[in-house]
């Protein structure tokens, strides 16, 4: 029986099709290049441009592009602006990926479970998750954060704690949908348990728009981490862009420039994950590969 | 008879990620007044895009009439402008589509929705449309048609739905009326009710129907002449019992052997084999040769046109050179 | 011949959602009292409208819906008596295909592991055997091998269709229930699927447990017919008898509602027998036959007692079940006077 010919078709896994799709995305692939630009210079920053960023170096407050040595001047205790972002941003992003990792295990675990069973679990679960979701999140993280000592763990931790219940209910939502579907049903005629139909049926085709909301909750967690910093509740001893804009909001009339660049690097940050993110959905989306 | 509606050549590309592809081709057709044409043929044969186009719903882009002529009445609606296509819609020419759930506005009754399409086309006041629309309902056989007339379109069932749609579409007498696949998504039992409530509305109004269905059976039963069209052109068109007992073209035959029918069925069923080609991959040649059982060497080199050799209008070589 | 599976009685009931707090919980009764049984070797179509339950039945009957009552007997062992581990082991007797290709397989796997997935699961044979037992029910269906390793969206509806085919016949099933399997395929495809079906009962000796709207689809593949309306078969028996003397009013409507190319609008055909209005709800259904309020020929009786399926009078003898009718007054169509 001859049907359409067969050299249309290239066996292509879905993931190296969605590599190609998001290749032919010029935001998504500019956002790529930007967030590899700034993990980059955290990680190998320093080896060119050493210099402790709690040191005092220098007289407080000189402008930018004054000093050859302090290319973005220094803050209101005269310490170095460069050497801050470069040490600051490996913390940064820590907190930022721990914390997107924390919520997306407790909210899929959570979510598929409900979803899937549906019933009393689905019940219990979603109370737990709206407990969770009415809790004013900053309030919940401070109060967590101020009980245990301030370090980028706990940090992560509180924040994975108080952004999981989306993630929650976005899982149960794909579930609900996907458990209904016939493969599903396929699966269970022909004897597979409910472990597998979750993790190995159902999940991989939930994944799409998790993990653009895992891309979006790094992003969230920067800012929230910003926020914490801000309020004076990151760790002290450990320099990051919050840190850096949380000491120098005071003098924010004066130099604009200390909160300014950890204030852009943020900013470029959280911008090129989202591009990535909103990459991913078009990439994992076949009904725009269809184009 | 005179033909109420005329296509000429009519030919619709598309832009797609392959390019260009031509989704009509020198399509002509003819509806008479009081007629229906059924037009049958598999998913992607350019059915619906062939009633798209006569109503001036081909989404552009990517979709674009690259030539031809669409005549409703001696009016030329390829070009004309949109305020125009507007009024002819509904009052000249009118639609009843496949789904009719998502085709009617859950949050308006029924009967506001078939008053608000009265008074875009009549100058008559709400109270006046409301009591047409409760006349309409009660003439396409929904009993209890004023207090219908005060339900959401959810409280409704499929069968019923087509029923407001088919008010709604004859509302303004249309001397064209065009149903994309009426009963594809209802019952057999409502089937047959919509197909005969169309046969009625028919004899009644005097509009001209364009039915377009995949399903041979549908065509016996409804059409008076039958277009069968194949990867976006028509391939054989004759009256309907011609098509029926004398299927010229090898796909027209197919597509009535291939019948699970009513009667006793105790034979293999005829097949045709392979799938419809996708409109890109489109050689120079006739599209069904590949599914051909009777192609020679001609059927690979050049396309074969709408013409009659003999019986009725065929494009297909094997019967022009009579080896069919 | 062996009866291969024997239905009795089976109910199935969903569970609405309340209307108040303290009311009781309002149910839907699917599948009402259902009994058929179907001989090895042949296929039993069953036949109905949207919400006749005729696929709640077929999936209750092989416990991938939960039934509230019944029997299931299956060899002769009650299926719905089964713990969960008896049932996964039963699984590969019982296989089924669905009606739209399109989300019937996964559409993150390859077709090769899809196919091949029972075996994995129910630990039969080597690595080795699964991939050669794959290999050639793929020539079985007409798929060809160097399609082993494509993705689902990689082919076109008929040939998902084959797919689904393949790895219902992986486990060497007995039973195979068939949910409008060619519904969703264009009438070219569908004669193409329906002859691989003829085919491969004859050659495997399966037996099939079909479902469709579709009475041409039916008589084509089935040897007996169950028509279902409500929840409820209301007219059972071997394919000619009842296509050629449908006794229920309702199957004589569907007989006459099914489009045929013998009835020409060019020879003035008209319908006679038409049935208005639609199925009535299945929340709340009739107290006496549930067809009574379309029917041309309903009484006072019909409204009020729900007639019994049982054998037609003078049916009988040869092979196979006997023509069964669940109608206060069973006969030939009433000419239309």
């Amino acid at each position: 029986m001859s049907e359409p010919t067969s050299s249309e078709y290239v066996a292509e896994s879905p993931a190296r099709e969605a590599w190609r799709m998001y290749r032919r995305n010029l935001p998504a692939v500019a956002g790529a290049v930007i967030l590899l630009a700034i993990v980059a210079a955290t990680l190998y920053g320093s080896f060119f441009y050493a210099g402790d960023p709690f040191d005092i170096v220098w007289a407080p407050h000189e402008m930018p592009g004054v000093e050859p040595g302090f290319p973005l001047g220094t803050d209101y205790l005269g310490r170095d602006i460069l050497a801050g972002l470069l040490t600051g941003g490996a913390p940064t992003l820590t907190v930022g990926l721990a914390a997107a990792a924390i919520t997306m295990v407790i909210g899929v675990a959570l979510g598929a479970l409900a979803g899937y069973y549906g019933g009393w679990v689905d019940t219990l679960l979603m109370r737990v998750t709206e407990f969770f979701q009415v809790l004013p999140a900053l309030l919940f993280a401070m109060v967590l954060v101020t009980l245990f000592s301030p370090s980028i763990w706990t940090i992560a931790a509180a924040i994975g704690v108080v952004s999981w219940p989306q993630t929650a209910r976005l899982t149960r939502a794909e579930f609900l949908k996907i458990k209904e579907l016939e493969y599903v049903t396929a699966a269970r005629a022909i004897g597979a348990r409910n472990k597998r139909i979750i993790w190995k049926v159902i999940l991989p085709n939930a994944a799409a728009p998790l993990i653009v909301s895992a891309t979006l909750t790094i992003g969230v967690a920067i800012l929230f981490e910003a926020g914490l910093s801000f309020l004076g509740l990151g760790d002290p001893n450990q320099m990051s862009w919050g840190l850096m804009i949380g000491a120098n909001r005071e003098y924010i009339l004066d130099a604009w420039w200390p909160v300014t660049f950890p204030g852009l690097a943020i900013f470029l940050t959280v911008f090129a994950v989202s591009l990535i993110g909103d990459g991913l959905n078009d990439a994992f989306n076949p009904k725009l590969r269809e184009r | 008879m005179s033909a109420l509606l005329e296509i000429e050549d009519l030919r619709v590309t598309f832009r797609t990620r392959y390019g260009e592809v031509t989704a009509l081709d020198s399509v002509s057709l003819q509806v008479n007044a009081g007629e229906t044409l059924g037009i049958v043929g598999e998913s992607g044969c350019g059915k619906s895009i062939t009633a798209l186009s006569v109503m001036g719903l081909i989404p552009s882009p990517p979709g674009k009439i690259a030539g031809g002529s669409i005549r409703l009445n001696g009016e030329e609606l390829i070009g004309v402008s949109p305020a125009r296509m507007r009024a002819l819609r509904g009052s000249d020419v009118a639609m009843i589509f496949q789904e009719p759930m998502t085709s009617l506005n859950p949050v308006f009754t029924v009967g506001d929705q078939i008053a608000e399409a009265i008074m875009l086309h009549q100058k008559v006041s709400p109270d006046q449309a409301f009591r047409d629309a409760v006349a309409l309902l009660d003439r396409v056989g929904i009993p209890s048609p004023d207090r219908r007339a005060r339900d959401y379109p959810h409280q409704l069932s499929g069968g019923m739905r087509q029923r407001v749609m088919i008010a709604m579409a004859v509302s303004c007498r249309p001397k064209v009326l065009i149903a994309d696949e009426p009963t594809t998504a209802l019952d057999v039992t409502v089937q047959a009710q919509i197909f005969d409530l169309l046969n009625e509305i028919q004899r009644d109004f005097g509009a001209a129907i364009m039915l377009i269905t995949h399903d041979m059976g549908a065509i016996s039963e409804m059409a008076d002449r039958v277009a069968v069209m194949y990867a976006g052109r028509v391939i054989e068109t004759a009256t309907a019992d011609d098509v029926l007992d004398l299927p010229q073209h090898p796909y027209a035959r197919g597509l009535i052997d291939c019948i699970p029918t009513l009667g006793r069925a105790d034979h293999a069923l005829k097949e045709i084999p392979g799938v419809v080609p996708p409109l890109h991959l489109l050689g120079k040649g006739c599209a069904f040769a590949d599914r051909c059982a009777y192609k020679f060497d001609r059927c690979d080199a050049e396309k074969p046109l709408l013409t009659d050799h003999g019986r009725h209008p065929v494009a297909c070589h094997g019967a022009e050179e009579g080896r069919i | 011949m062996t009866t291969l599976l024997d239905v009795r009685d089976l109910t199935v009931r969903f569970a609405l959602p309340k209307a108040s707090m303290f009311g009781p919980r309002p149910h839907l009764e699917a599948v009402r009292q259902v009994s058929f049984s179907l001989d090895a070797g042949r296929a039993l179509g069953i036949v109905g409208e949207s919400g006749s339950g005729k696929t709640t039945t077929a999936m209750a009957a092989i416990r991938l819906t939960p039934a509230s009552g019944g029997q299931v007997l299956f060899e002769g062992e009650d299926l719905l008596a089964l713990d969960e581990e008896g049932m996964r082991q039963r699984r590969r007797d019982v296989q089924l295909i669905f009606q739209d290709p399109y989300s019937s397989l996964n559409p993150r796997a390859r077709v090769v592991d899809i196919v091949r997935e029972p075996m994995d699961l129910l630990e039969i044979g080597t690595p080795e055997e699964r991939l050669a037992r794959v290999k050639e029910l793929f020539s079985l269906v007409g798929l060809r091998p160097d399609q082993l390793n494509l993705f689902p969206h990689q082919f076109s509806g008929g040939q998902r269709q084959r797919i689904s085919i393949a790895r219902a016949l992986t486990t060497n099933p007995r039973l195979l229930v068939c949910d409008e399997p060619v519904s969703a395929l264009d009438v070219a495809i569908q004669a193409q699927i329906l002859n691989l079906l003829a085919r491969l009962k004859a050659e495997l000796g399966l037996s099939y447990l079909f479902i469709s709207h579709d009475l041409g689809v039916v008589r084509h593949v089935c040897e007996d017919v169950a028509v279902m309306y409500l929840g409820k078969i209301v007219e059972m028996g071997p394919r000619d008898a009842l296509f050629d003397a449908p006794q229920h009013p309702y199957t004589q409507a569907l007989l006459s509602a099914a489009p045929s190319l013998s009835r020409r609008k060019s020879k003035g055909y008209v319908r006679p027998l038409k049935v208005s209005g639609d199925p009535p709800s299945p929340i709340n259904p009739p107290a006496g036959c549930a067809f009574a309020e379309r029917c041309p020929k309903a009484q006072a009786i019909c409204r009020q007692t729900p007639p019994v399926l049982a054998p037609l009078a003078g049916a009988g003898g040869a092979s196979g079940p006997v023509q069964q009718v669940a109608c206060h007054f069973p006969g030939p169509a009433a000419e239309a006077a």
